[in-house]
């Protein structure tokens, strides 16, 4: 296998694992507040209308991208007024925003359907650091949105495990009773975490009309946001497995492709089954007897917190 | 708790194997599936009223009435899906315009899925509107379709893909089009590398027909000429179409096909120079600088006959359409394609309107060494219809029929 495949695989596959991750990892954050949002599909979706629109008709890729939050954020905070406020059944109120979402931007995509808006975000040269054998050219000849990621990781990861707003966010989901006594608002709290995660996730879908390609489709994310939703129970609510998870599935599912060049003796039908063989080893090593000796589930994760009910 | 939370996991990745799917079945639906084993043009009753190309430029009757002409069509998928739904309703539009029918005179039902409640619910609805022609433009509406026509003698159906009892037939050859592209790839391929790619979306007879025809063209203007395939296993899926495109490129190839449904394949030859023959649609329009031409499916022509045939009352459920020609288009040459390769595309053109070029001609054997055509024959249109193999000069590591 040459250099250069070896390069296309590993860049490749950063892509794929970043357009899930914006979604993966603000879901993470979401449900450690004790919130499930099931809809990030619909979300993604929208995200990726959002910023779209805003591409080819304002030609700004900054204005873009903070409609797109904005929209993230507007239905972060429907969803957290539905789910806190109202304390709806989350998985019920995922599924309506899912099929809202699907729904609406399908509606207002219609008129940039097959249009060209010709501005994207494009890889450059981070200096130094691209210079770097294989992992040079793979990692570090990236977008923008990539390289925020790289940022996004540690940031997460040392804010949930390492700082008291994380410990907060943390009791959030397994006993937000107690936070309350403590003096906190747990709605207020859930409120914001909701919404953050939402409008990451808008910014996964716009991701994937504005830098992993450059068009819109009705349903173009094909189920991304439920990969982001897997990926999240996966890594067991840790955004560093989560980057691990969504790379496995990114090299995965494109691997076949290049492999059959290689070995064209291997039916590209085992290649294309592969997705599904490493979810249910996924499945097998997070769940079952191996899930109860270490679990990062948030207890309080989908039950509504109701003060009256302490 | 936990149970629950691990069941809707389950559930999600469930539901996200369930959207793949529907995706994929949206996106099959333009694609058609095998047609019957006797082949095309015959039916299950027996040989069906084959209607020729030479009915092609037909215009209606002195005085023909078309203001009671009123037409449902029932697509899969939105209308500017930028494919196969956006080709089938841009041609029920053009048929129309030709004809002087007014816009009100036509229903349409989009995202109407391929599974009996939703096809008979959508066919009672036009029924019900008073249409007096129904367009079944997906292949999994003829099965659902074909027991509504019986019961609705004074409705006529006509459907994409095979010729199912009932359903006025239509398909189109959309390999002589291939033919030329493949032909244009190489001359401009021919300089640097003979090899040619070709990004495929799934081991289908539609898409074998796109490689072989795409490989013909390319073997007729360089005997040597090869095709190497990257399939992508799926309908739809732009991650895996880009990368395939980024694989044959990776391979050291530069001009390539496509049969594949999102524009990422194009996106990512524009991105690395490469070039493209677009499909399903113009494709230039998203990157203007990597696609040379694109194959669209034109079925003006069929419907503005199966339109005539209906308000003269003389189309019957025994008709099967098979044309070529301007049905199977190429759009106009990108700019920077040498003048030189569009002369010789557009002379090759006229010799095979002519019918002076067979592109299935013998000697044609497959990729495994099997005759499937021996020298001075030709090929059935039958055999040609279900296209289940490749021709000698493709590399995949697809097996033709599986």
């Amino acid at each position: 296998m040459t250099t250069a495949l070896l390069i296309s695989i590993i860049s490749t596959a950063v892509i794929y694992a970043v357009s899930v991750l914006y979604a993966a990892i603000g879901e993470i954050f979401s449900q450690r507040a004790g919130v499930m949002n099931l809809g990030l599909e619909g979300i993604m979706l929208m995200g990726a209308v959002s910023g779209y629109l805003v591409a080819v008709y304002r030609q700004n890729l900054v204005l873009a991208m903070i409609v797109v939050i904005i929209v993230g954020a507007v239905l972060g905070l429907v969803f957290a007024f539905v789910t806190v406020t109202l304390q709806a059944d989350q998985t019920v109120s995922g599924m309506a925003m899912l099929v809202f979402g699907t729904g609406l931007s399908g509606f207002i995509g219609k008129r940039v359907s097959g249009v060209n808006a010709d501005l994207a975000f494009q890889a450059f040269d981070l200096p130094g650091l691209c210079h770097i054998p294989i992992i040079g050219p793979a990692l570090f000849h990236q977008n923008i949105l990539v390289y925020i990621m790289y940022i996004i990781i540690p940031v997460s990861l040392i804010y949930i495990y390492k700082t008291r707003p994380g410990m907060i966010l943390r009791s959030l989901g397994e006993n937000p009773a107690a936070l309350d006594s403590a003096g906190y608002n747990v709605y207020a709290l859930r409120y914001g975490y909701v919404i953050f995660g939402s409008a990451m996730t808008a910014v996964s879908g716009a991701f994937i009309s504005l830098a992993q390609t450059n068009f819109w489709s009705d349903g173009m994310t094909s189920g991304k946001g439920w990969i982001a939703v897997a990926l999240v129970v996966f890594a067991a609510w840790n955004p560093l497995i989560a980057v691990f998870g969504g790379l496995l599935f990114g090299a995965i599912s494109i691997i076949g492709i290049d492999i059959q060049m290689f070995f064209p003796n291997i039916p590209p039908q085992f290649f294309a089954a592969l997705p599904y063989v490493a979810t249910i080893i996924a499945l097998i090593f997070t769940t079952g007897s191996f899930r109860k000796r270490r679990s990062a589930e948030p207890a309080a994760l989908t039950i509504p917190y109701d003060r009256e009910k302490r | 708790m936990k149970k629950r939370i691990i069941g809707i996991c389950l559930a999600a990745v469930l539901a996200a194997a369930g959207l793949v799917g529907c995706g994929e079945a949206q996106q099959a639906a333009g694609e058609a599936s095998a047609p019957a084993e006797s082949g095309a043009p015959t039916t299950a009753t027996g040989t069906a009223n084959y209607i020729g190309e030479d009915k092609m430029a037909q215009e209606p009757a002195e005085g023909t009435d078309f203001s009671n002409l009123k037409i449902g069509e029932i697509e899969s998928y939105v209308i500017n899906d930028g494919g196969w739904c956006q080709a089938t309703h841009e041609s029920v539009v053009a048929a129309m315009n030709d004809l002087g029918i007014p816009e009100e005179n036509l229903i349409v039902l989009e995202s109407i899925g391929e599974d009996q409640a939703s096809t008979e619910a959508a066919a009672d609805e036009l029924i019900n509107a008073g249409c007096n022609l129904i367009l079944g433009t997906s292949t999994g509406y003829a099965s659902f379709l074909s027991p509504i026509a019986a019961e609705h003698p004074d409705v006529i159906f006509a459907q994409w893909g095979n010729k199912t009892d009932n359903l006025v037939g239509y398909d189109i050859r959309s390999y002589e089009g291939m033919f030329l592209a493949g032909y244009a790839s190489e001359l401009m391929s021919q300089a640097e590398n003979t090899e040619l790619g070709f990004a495929a979306s799934m081991n289908e007879f539609s898409v074998r027909t796109a490689i072989n025809a795409y490989a013909l063209g390319a073997k007729y203007a360089n005997p040597e000429a090869t095709v190497k395939v990257a399939s992508i296993e799926s309908w739809y899926d732009p991650d895996k179409e880009s990368q395939a495109a980024q694989s044959l490129i990776d391979a050291g190839i530069k001009y390539m096909g496509m049969e594949a449904s999102s524009p990422a394949v194009p996106e990512t030859c524009e991105a690395n120079d490469a070039f493209v023959v677009g499909y399903h649609n113009d494709m230039s329009v998203l990157a203007p600088e990597a696609v040379i031409v694109s194959h669209t499916w034109n079925f003006a022509p069929i419907f503005k006959n199966i339109m005539i045939q209906t308000a003269e009352g003389t189309a019957t459920p025994d008709d099967f359409y098979y044309w070529g020609g301007e049905c199977s288009k190429l759009t106009d040459f990108a700019a920077f394609v040498p003048e030189d390769v569009v002369a010789a595309v557009t002379d090759l053109k006229a010799q095979m309107d002519a019918g002076d070029v067979d592109i299935f001609a013998g000697p044609l054997n497959d990729n495994t060494g099997n005759t499937l055509v021996s020298e001075g024959a030709t090929m059935a249109d039958e055999d040609i219809i279900q296209q289940n193999f490749f021709v000698e000069n493709v590399q995949t590591t697809w097996k033709a029929g599986e």
